[in-house]
């Protein structure tokens, strides 16, 4: 192998510490902010790190606020949503990749289509379904809505892995016995399982970031708010505690990074290697 | 183990005929291989016995029973598929048990069975192992193994060699037919290359546009092809084909080649008077001290053999296109060739008198391009 040249390392090296610092830069504020007074925050010179951090800020919002039912709103929302939306588009990813369905290419299309359409085009019809439905401050609301976008990408990105995969492998599943439902369990999902894994990521912090649906249809109490609807309300009218907010966004954030650190195995790709000559 | 049948076999993509007519008895225990050019409907008539494509038409039957209308897993037969089809997330030993478990057999008879057909293979010390870690031949193995293991009725084989180097595809050939042999368990295997359906089945099927050209044994389709086809796609390299208006001589039928007259088959007698097709393997073609005299284009020295090369005669040469030949797109009207084994040494431009045994022609009815008489 050609030795780089130590200019190209250090090049090299120098991009990702910058880009690194560029991406990380929000997280490290968010801390700083956190762990300071409001009243800090304007200071001159800037404080890159409080003097006195303030770690009880963490349980300030715990006490004075329903941050734990937000929270447990948000990741009953942000599961139910990522598990219907992925039972769904697995099936219809699945179905229009192997199966030749008549005006199955348009449908493809019209599927991708359907999630340009803006989210606040869907708000006034589904508003209108989930009153007539009684559905209106329920959080089942949230994720059907949250689902009628989240499907159609995931249909189409899955639909996109399975056509990358060898309808071999099913065949020979079929041979040795297998149902054709058992051999989308047995086979095809563990090996799509990372193209699994990015749809269900995106599914979930789609949803775990939803702000819109929730405001729309989750007002009638305090108890059904998301934790995007409980941290916006913490903006005051005349005075903002910029630390509590940030430090529920810093609460709010672990649960996508769990998320990630979980799936991120499944992410890398190449599972499929060896199936083939 | 068990007999196959396939009854008046239809299969249509809409308008398209993909198999026509397909009528085929495979007796118990016997290694039969349809072999063709691409796009011949080989495959299509294979999944069709595994359950994979449905039928348009008529009945397929494994040991009697029908299963026309059986799904794959309910006809008893194990599949190896040309890119092998190994589950990647699972161990050899996974791989080579599913179907078993399928079958819900308990866990100790599926370990006994699976390490049995390792220890056939030589796969015991790669068990453990993922597909992505074994090379190409022993990614073949547990494909095989995964066959075996099952002691299904049938085998059905797609390309299975097609993935393997030159070396080891003679070396996995031969294995395979042992194995076989062993097994007795009756075989049906996929291959466009005409080599592996002559050195390995006990059955050949020839086909071309969806039907069957010829079912024979090797012996039969080398020497008594019943059509030109048949002719052209079994040998290598191909029969050399020519057309000539039979004429009758004093010793009996003949007919020209270049200037130069040579005898037919008696049998041509019949046809005086008419065009006809004939063919000659490159092999019975013998350099002579008389005969049609040719000049060599191009002289191949492949170490034992050479293969000569000449012009086909112009009022001899063979319009392809209006022969079932037209698609073959590695044969040159304009050339013949030779196949010698001596210690001659050839070269380019030589002139040679070449003798045509007239046991070896064979004749063929340029209209129906079927053999003649």
């Amino acid at each position: 192998m050609q030795k780089r040249h130590p200019l190209g390392t250090f090049a090299l090296y120098a991009t990702v510490i910058v880009t690194c610092a560029l991406l990380l830069f929000p997280i490290y504020w968010m801390v700083v902010t956190a762990l300071q007074p409001s009243s800090n925050l304007r200071a001159y010179p800037p404080q890159f790190w409080p003097t006195d951090p303030q770690w009880n800020v963490f349980a300030d919002l715990l006490a004075k606020h329903p941050f734990m039912l937000w929270f447990s709103n948000t990741i009953l929302i942000a599961f139910a949503t990522m598990t219907i939306s992925l039972a769904v588009s697995i099936l219809a990813a699945y179905a229009l990749s192997r199966f030749r369905l008549r005006g199955g290419q348009g449908l493809g299309l019209f599927i991708l289509t359907s999630k340009m359409l803006p989210a606040t085009l869907l708000i006034i019809p589904l508003f209108a379904i989930f009153r007539s439905t009684g559905l209106v401050g329920s959080l089942w609301s949230v994720v059907i809505a949250q689902a009628t976008l989240i499907v159609p990408f995931c249909t189409w990105m899955l639909k996109g892995y399975f056509d990358t995969m060898p309808p071999e492998l099913e065949q020979a599943a079929l041979v040795d016995g297998c149902s054709p439902l058992g051999t989308i369990w047995r086979i095809v999902l563990p090996v799509a399982a990372p193209g699994l894994a990015a749809t269900a990521l995106y599914a979930f912090v789609v949803s775990w970031s939803d702000f819109l649906f929730g405001r729309t249809f989750l007002t009638t109490t305090d108890e059904s708010w998301t934790l995007q609807m409980g941290i916006a309300s913490l903006k005051g009218e005349f005075v903002t505690e910029w630390n509590v907010i940030m430090a529920g966004s810093i609460m709010a954030s672990i649960p996508i990074i769990i998320v990630y650190l979980f799936l991120e195995r499944f992410l890398v790709g190449g599972l499929a290697a060896g199936s083939e000559k | 183990m068990a007999t196959v049948q396939f009854d008046q076999i239809k299969k249509s993509y809409g308008a398209v005929e993909a198999i026509r007519d397909f009528n085929l008895d495979i007796a118990d225990g016997e290694f039969c291989v349809f072999v063709g050019p691409s796009g011949c409907g080989k495959s299509t008539a294979l999944k069709m016995l595994a359950g994979l494509e449905a039928t348009t038409g008529g009945t397929i039957s494994i040991g009697g029973r029908d299963v026309t209308e059986l799904g794959p897993g309910k006809r008893d037969i194990a599949m190896v598929f040309q890119n092998y089809a190994l589950y990647p997330h699972m161990s050899v030993r996974k791989n080579i048990g599913f179907g078993l478990k399928m079958q819900g057999m308990a866990a100790r008879d599926i370990n006994t069975r699976v390490e049995e057909a390792a220890r056939v293979l030589e796969l015991t010390p790669y068990l453990d192992r993922k597909p992505r870690a074994l090379s190409g031949g022993q990614r073949q193995r547990v494909a095989l193994g995964r066959a075996i293991v099952r002691e299904p009725k049938a085998f059905l084989m797609d390309e299975p060699l097609s993935n393997l180097d030159a070396k080891l595809r003679v070396q996995t050939r031969s294995e395979i037919v042992k194995l076989q042999k062993r097994l007795g368990v009756t075989t049906i295997y996929v291959t466009h290359d005409q080599t592996e359906a002559l050195t390995m089945a006990d059955k050949i099927v020839v086909m071309k546009g969806g039907e069957i050209q010829q079912v024979g044994s090797a012996e039969d389709l080398f020497h008594t092809p019943n059509n030109i086809f048949v002719a052209g796609f079994i040998g290598s390299p191909g029969m050399n084909f020519f057309h000539g208006t039979v004429a009758t001589g004093a010793d009996g039928p003949v007919t020209r080649f270049g200037e130069t007259k040579i005898a037919l088959p008696a049998k041509c007698a019949a046809m005086a008077g008419r065009d006809m097709i004939f063919g000659i393997r490159p092999e019975h073609l013998r350099v002579a001290e008389s005969g049609p005299s040719v000049g060599l284009t191009l002289v191949e020295n492949l170490g034992t053999e050479k293969i000569l090369h000449f012009h086909t005669p112009g009022q001899n040469m063979l319009e392809l296109d209006r022969t079932a030949l037209a698609n073959d797109e590695e044969r040159d009207a304009q050339s013949m060739l030779i196949r010698v084994i001596d210690d001659r040494r050839y070269r380019d431009g030589e002139t040679l008198n070449l003798s045509f045994p007239v046991d070896k022609i064979h004749v063929f009815d340029p209209d129906t391009n079927e053999v003649a008489g």
